[in-house]
């Protein structure tokens, strides 16, 4: 008996090793050609050392076109590797497609029994869930025919779990097909440079569908989605940064949205002065600087961590830290277009928006905008709508929300970026901040057109209506009737937040029940 | 290869800070621009030299517009 146990013991044992060793050297060794880590050294690098459990490990292809696979050994794990591990001590489940085994292909056992499996679980224990997606899509030959009729609960999952759980899908290599909803539904989404991609339809679907000659990397790597259509979030140079920076980014939200993020240590004294703004931002309104510059002075060191960097730049988004406790940064970028609003720039700031609010972030907007770009060009864009988001998310938000305006808050722009109406829990500005419908060079010309025109010297008249236009520009106007809260120091604007946030830390905010607005997408 | 470095909006010329022939690093300003009462540097994208500056103090400028071409 005791040998028939060894020898059961042992058989298991064999099946383990079999398909922890994935699709073999030959395989592993080409993935390694390309520059790519296999998947299971990036789950040791995704979790606490030791922490993973893997479930459906002896998993492997069950059928192939309707006939059974003969042959268990050449599918290991059925292409996904699947379970939990910790970050940062916190549970995080996993799917981490393996491109050695049939490309990573989606199959049937992978898609419809383990992946399936970790959404379901993910969500009744409510902690995050990462992709690490490295996969050609769809098993074709395991998919094709009308049983497709019982397939996409995956997109369907992820709809329920946005807002309840972190989701990030970081993009390894190669995500085609359908499959590229998963990033498009996740809430981040790093790309590495020169190996991944994603597209709706692969290079040679593409040609087969409507004859384009495409790359992969050409129609859907970093440079694409980083850069111009804002699907990707943060370009990074290899899989060991990818999964570093997914560690980041979950560090700054709580597992699910029933709880608060976690707070960290902080050595920097939260009522620090920061030295030195005077060096980064000019006093004429109309000059450019670097508002990460402005971040990195206020926050803890070390804390910010910037979101879509490479793409809409005339806005910045981010995580960052103030005492240890994570904040959304929302703020105007005058070093890119001016700081200017445009559509892409809404987006990026409504969607970081809502996945602040979702996750119980507090929000601070750093306001030095000159309002929205106007002209027919971006109405064709539908300027109007794509606005309208971040008025929506803005809104909405019922998280703590603390607005600073540093320079300008010109017209729909002080909206936007949580003026008074959009019910700030605090709202100060520096003491040459301009909020106003427009600047005075604008006002000028609209209200006293004829005035200027009719005077002697028009130059002469302009330049006095101008200087009285600037005298009713003022934040001490502002803070004469109450509207904003104070006018601080720049130096004071750490511990003002701080303090801030403090503040506002129970904010519970109670609102008629409906079953959703109808945000202009 | 020519870099072309093209206007990011719609807006006014207002000061050019280059001519053909200056050598330039990466992010040294070109030309400055002037839309929505802001101004609008517009840097070298990479180091070289100036091949073409093809606009002058208060042209118009449509996005994506080529204002300079870098070598």
């Amino acid at each position: 008996m005791a040998e028939e146990f060894g020898a059961r013991v042992e058989d298991l044992q064999a099946r383990r090793r079999r398909n922890l060793g994935m699709g073999g050297p030959e395989r592993i060794s080409r993935q390694r050609e390309r520059g790519k880590l296999t998947v299971r050294e990036r789950i040791d690098l995704l979790f606490d050392p030791g922490s993973f459990v893997e479930f459906g490990l002896l998993a492997h292809q069950q059928s192939l076109r309707g006939q059974p696979v003969s042959d268990p050994a050449e599918t290991p794990a059925d292409g996904v590797v699947t379970g939990h591990g910790q970050v940062d001590g916190r549970q995080v489940w996993v799917i981490a497609y393996d491109f050695t085994v049939m490309a990573g292909s989606m199959g049937q056992v992978g898609e419809q029994f383990k992946a399936a499996r970790v959404r379901e679980l993910a969500m009744r224990y409510r902690k995050p869930i990462v992709w690490l997606l490295d996969s050609a899509g769809a098993r074709i030959q395991e998919a094709a025919g009308s049983t497709f009729a019982g397939s996409g609960f995956l997109f369907y999952d992820q709809v329920q779990m946005s807002g309840v759980i972190p989701q990030v899908a970081a993009m390894l290599g190669p995500c085609a097909a359908g499959t590229a909803y998963i990033p498009g539904l996740a809430d981040f989404v790093p790309m590495v440079k020169g190996t991944s991609s994603m597209s709706l339809g692969g290079a040679r679907l593409v040609k087969a569908a409507t004859g384009e000659d495409v790359t992969d990397h050409d129609m859907g790597g970093s440079q694409v989605h980083c850069y111009e259509s804002g699907v990707g979030d943060n370009e990074v140079a290899d899989d060991r940064e990818c999964i570093a920076t997914v560690r980041r980014f979950l560090s700054y939200l709580p597992s699910s949205n029933a709880e608060p993020p976690p707070l960290a240590e902080c050595e920097d004294p939260p009522d620090r002065l920061v030295e030195g703004l005077e060096q980064i931002v000019p006093a004429s309104p109309r000059a450019a600087y670097d508002v990460r510059k402005v971040i990195k002075a206020i926050s803890d060191r070390e804390s910010w961590f910037e979101i879509k960097p490479t793409w809409a730049r005339n806005i910045v988004v981010g995580f960052t830290r103030f005492g240890g406790r994570a904040a959304g940064i929302v703020a105007s970028q005058p070093l890119h277009k001016g700081g200017i609003l445009d559509c892409d720039a809404a987006d990026k700031a409504a969607r970081f928006i809502r996945m602040c609010d979702a996750f119980n972030v507090p929000l601070v907007y750093l306001v030095d905008v000159p309002g929205f770009l106007v002209g027919s060009a971006v109405e064709k864009q539908g300027i109007i709508r794509h606005g309208a988001k971040m008025l929506y998310a803005t809104s909405e938000a019922s998280v703590p929300k603390i607005t600073v305006v540093m320079r300008k808050a010109y017209g729909a722009g002080y909206f936007v970026m949580c003026g008074k109406g959009y019910y700030p829990d605090l709202l100060v500005a520096w003491p040459f901040a301009e909020i106003s419908v427009m600047g005075p060079e604008g006002a000028v010309n609209i209200i006293f057109n004829k005035v200027i025109e009719q005077a002697e010297n028009p130059e002469e008249k302009r330049a006095q209506l101008l200087q009285q236009i600037r005298e009713t520009i003022s934040p001490y106007i502002a803070a004469g009737w109450a509207m904003i809260d104070d006018v601080i120091d720049p130096a004071e604007t750490r511990r003002v937040i701080v303090q801030g946030l403090v503040q506002a830390q129970g904010k519970d905010l109670d609102r008629p029940w409906r079953k959703h607005g109808n945000i202009p997408v | 290869m020519p870099t072309e470095v093209k206007a990011e909006l719609v807006g006014n010329v207002w000061k050019v800070e280059a001519k053909p022939g200056d050598t330039v690093e990466e992010d040294d300003i070109l030309v400055i621009l002037e839309s929505m009462k802001m101004e609008i540097p517009v840097v070298a994208p990479v180091a070289g030299t100036v091949k073409e500056i093809r606009v002058k103090e208060q042209d118009v400028v449509k996005e994506g517009q080529v204002l300079a071409v870098i070598e």
